[in-house]
């Protein structure tokens, strides 16, 4: 019975990112009908709003109910909508979405009278907008003649790419250290100055971390440019790097390229996205946070800008690790079908659905983590941040480069990344049992 | 002149910072009232008695066994322990010697709190490093132990079981049974703590070298129970002086080394493994027979007897309107806490009341210490030192 619920939830998911990336084809088909570009603004709608906005609300409750489940509870079910066809139904806990709204809508947006009112009020919108401004450069499908007009699923084709995701991820430590500092609340400046320190200390390894996968593509965009064709780096993940068989092999993925790519990545942007292990700037049982003094919807700016960074992470990493909105295989034998040939914006919407599954899997493994590790102490992320992952990235990044110049088909460093990849396979299964303490054998008497 | 006189300091204060009396990480109601440079603790200043009860006072005023009660809100996580703790001394001040079956109901039904104690430590190390799932097996375990202890006596946090003498009632038809299967689920629980936990590098981080507190000092301090034996001393009264029936069942007891939050963590997962061996010979050694001495001095009479004769009236009238009659004098006596050695110093006139009462409570000695192991560390230091030393408000401002 359990397992038929979460199959039939699985699909029901899996079906509204169908339908949603299939209006979005449409939508976009229209409206290049009348202005060209206008595409790309119906592109913000669905993919910015209903896409993006829409997960991390979700979030809020999947989290807790995600975090229920490997914690062996029930998780919320408490709202109830009071029409006849709901009553006493809890709905997985999606009326505490309403419930939430509701409750940071009508709550008091309190300043306090020390505070310094324009950057009080400043500060959760840097923060959020930053963040919001994030999932422009991410391409959700491909490009694709939709009532005869190229449609790209992407909201912008910059040629700086990925420059663009740095520059702004960077912006938006303005709204947090703001934050701390216009509240004029002593633990709140501690929280802003750790959130400022942390984020600028991410930065360095966050760039460095990717800068093997832009020599190894030799791009930094995320999306192919629809009037030049120069190659992104999703469609280059689109090819094999060993075929068996006439459409079966190992893709080209950043994950098999620059595994250690990968999780720097993956360890510094977490840093970024200020979730645990690495909320010390919030850190409610020391300092309570950055936001202790904001109410109502301020807060909310703050508590949902975290969730869409965690959306927008899982897309990124998709884009740039896990091949995007690309099939591991077989791609080319489907596209050969005649519904797909003959309706592109199924095809498109199908590989969409593809990319948002697999942000879906990054965003749980993310939740995984954020639930299993406690937090880390404000020296320790330095550490962690200068000491480790810089050294461990300017490494990655001589020896893949030496690799991509000996073998510019990529298959040597394939060869490094997959045996990587083994070695922490290796060390993970083969690790020892806990340690308990010894007891001593008997007890001297006093 | 030399080079300095020429510069210009920038002039700095250090930060003082209240963490409390309302404040996630300081438990009951502490007030710590800290000095912070940049984020390294300068000094720090605890203050307590936001919880003051009077609980020396009120023990002035009421019966011996009217007491009992009043102990359960000491150390609030495991007040079985403060309730046996206080009758063995009331006990020993008589010169009373209870009978076997309550001995060893006394020692279940202890461990089961010890190790309801410790699930909770450990659980709050991990909820307040940020680690919430860790908390959450913790306290469902504990669940596990309220709910027997529920059984036994009828309430989840209040206990007020056993009397002078005895216990006021035996354990319930087939408790026995539901325990070993509650310890076996528990064990299971602890598993998945230590999974999460013990070898978690950030946590492993977080507690090793952090909140080090030398067996010297520890001493000075008066530190009992696991986080002095985290210090390497190899000192519990369990195995020093044993009382009850210690002396018969078989346990370790864990001595760390270092005397860091990391040890004062293991000490406690250990201790919990060790409860569990002893509840479960002390299950199969329980004799059966009276769980209460069988004097009417001392002991309320069967209900029968009350109701229908004259002496039981009698012996039931005096029991409850003058209380024990407890021999003039005076006594220190102290059992093995879940927190280290409570300690109890009655005084009787023979007035039936309690003349003196005093809690030698193992918290308060462990808060003093507090002061001295995160001076010069780190802000975010001081959470895991205020957990591991498992300071229970109740106990500390009595």
């Amino acid at each position: 019975m359990r397992a038929a619920m979460s199959s039939f939830a699985m699909a029901f998911i899996v079906a509204l990112f169908f339908c949603g990336m299939a209006a979005a084809y449409i939508a976009s088909g229209f409206a290049e009908g009348l202005f060209a570009g206008a595409g790309r603004l119906t592109n913000i709608l669905f993919l910015s709003l209903v896409f993006v906005m829409v997960m991390a609300v979700a979030l809020t409750v999947a989290e807790r109910k995600w975090s229920a489940l490997m914690q062996d509870r029930i998780g919320p079910n408490r709202a109830r909508i009071a029409l006849p066809w709901f009553r006493g139904h809890s709905l997985g806990g999606l009326p505490h979405v309403l419930a939430d709204t509701f409750k940071m809508l009508s709550k008091e947006a309190f300043v306090p009278a020390t505070a310094s009112r324009f950057l009080f009020n400043l500060a959760p919108v840097l923060s959020f907008a930053a963040i919001f401004a994030l999932f422009a450069v991410v391409p959700a499908g491909p490009t694709l003649p939709v009532h005869n007009h190229r449609v790209s699923m992407v909201i912008a084709t910059p040629d700086f790419g990925l420059l663009y995701i740095f520059a702004i991820a960077s912006l938006a430590v303005y709204g947090t250290s703001l934050a701390g500092w216009a509240s004029n609340n002593k633990l709140a400046l501690l929280g802003g100055v750790r959130a400022s320190s942390q984020m600028i200390s991410y930065e360095v390894a966050l760039g460095l971390s990717l800068v093997g996968m832009m020599i190894a593509f030799d791009t930094v965009r995320l999306a192919t440019d629809p009037v030049t064709g120069a190659l992104g780096m999703t469609d280059a993940q689109a090819r094999y790097l060993w075929t068996f068989g006439s459409d079966f092999g190992l893709p080209a993925w950043g994950i098999f390229l620059q595994p250690v790519g990968f999780v720097l990545f993956f360890a510094a942007a977490f840093a970024e996205t200020k979730r645990a292990p690495f909320d010390l700037p919030e850190a409610e049982s020391e300092i309570l946070g950055y936001f202790v003094e904001y109410s109502g919807m301020q807060f909310g700016l703050f508590m949902i800008g975290e969730f869409v960074e965690v959306v927008i992470l899982a897309g990124i990493i998709t884009a740039i690790f896990f091949g995007g909105y690309h099939l591991p295989f077989g791609e080319a034998t489907l596209a050969r079908w005649d519904l797909f040939r003959q309706h592109p914006w199924v095809w498109g919407a199908f590989l969409g659905t593809v990319f948002w599954v697999k942000a879906l899997f990054i965003v749980w493994i993310q939740l995984l983590m954020r639930w299993t590790f406690p937090r880390f102490r404000y020296d320790q992320v330095q550490r962690l941040g200068w000491k480790m992952l810089l050294p461990a990235g300017l490494l990655n990044l001589f020896v893949s480069g030496a690799l991509i110049l000996w073998d510019p088909s990529l298959r040597a460093l394939a060869v490094v990344g997959l045996f990587e990849i083994g070695v922490v396979i290796a060390f993970t299964f083969t690790s020892k049992p806990a340690v308990a303490a010894r007891p001593a054998a008997a007890a001297a008497h006093h | 002149m030399s080079e300095s006189e020429l510069e210009a300091h920038f002039p700095t204060q250090n930060m003082v910072v209240n963490l409390g009396p309302s404040h996630p990480a300081m438990h009951g109601t502490v007030r710590m009232r800290i000095e912070l440079e940049g984020e390294t603790i300068v000094k720090a200043d605890p203050e307590f008695g936001f919880l003051h009860r009077g609980f020396q006072k009120s023990a002035e005023n009421g019966t011996w066994t009217q007491v009992l009660p009043y102990t359960d809100r000491l150390n609030y996580v495991s007040s079985l322990m403060n309730n046996f703790g206080y009758l063995n001394a009331v006990e020993k001040l008589i010169g009373l010697e209870i009978p076997e079956r309550a001995k060893y109901i006394r020692v279940i039904s202890s461990e089961l709190h010890r190790m309801a104690d410790h699930l909770t430590c450990v659980g709050a190390v991990g909820l307040e490093l940020g680690g919430f799932s860790a908390f959450l097996y913790g306290i469902e375990a504990r669940e596990l132990i309220v709910d027997r202890v529920t059984e036994l006596t009828g309430a989840r946090l209040t206990t007020t079981f056993g009397r002078v003498g005895g216990l006021n009632r035996d354990l319930p038809p087939g408790w026995t049974d539901v325990v070993l299967k509650t310890l076996d689920k528990i064990s299971s629980l602890a598993h998945e703590v230590d999974g999460l936990l013990t070898r978690n590098r950030i946590f492993v981080d977080r507690t090793k070298d952090t909140g080090v507190i030398s067996a010297e000092d520890a001493l000075d301090f008066g530190f009992t129970g696991p986080c002095l034996r985290a210090c390497g001393v190899n000192y519990d009264i369990r195995k020093a002086r044993p009382y009850w029936v210690y002396d018969r069942l078989d346990f370790d007891v864990p001595v760390g080394a270092r005397g860091d939050n990391y040890d004062r963590y293991l000490m406690r997962m250990e201790e919990i493994k060790q409860s569990d061996r002893i509840i479960r010979q002390a299950i199969k050694q329980m004799p059966v027979g009276p769980v209460i001495i069988d004097d009417w001095r001392v002991a309320l009479p069967p209900k029968p007897e009350v109701y229908g004769t004259i002496e039981g009236t009698m012996a039931h009238f005096k029991l409850i309107m003058e209380g024990v009659q407890v021999p003039p004098g005076e006594v220190y006596d102290s059992t093995e806490s879940a927190n280290g050695e409570l300690g109890w110093w009655l005084v009787s006139d023979g007035s039936g009341r309690p003349y003196k009462c005093h809690v030698r409570a193992p918290s308060f000695a462990l808060l003093s210490g507090v002061t001295r192991m995160i001076e010069g560390q780190l802000l975010a230091d001081l959470i895991p030192t205020f957990d591991t030393i498992n300071m229970i408000g109740g106990e500390v401002e009595q």
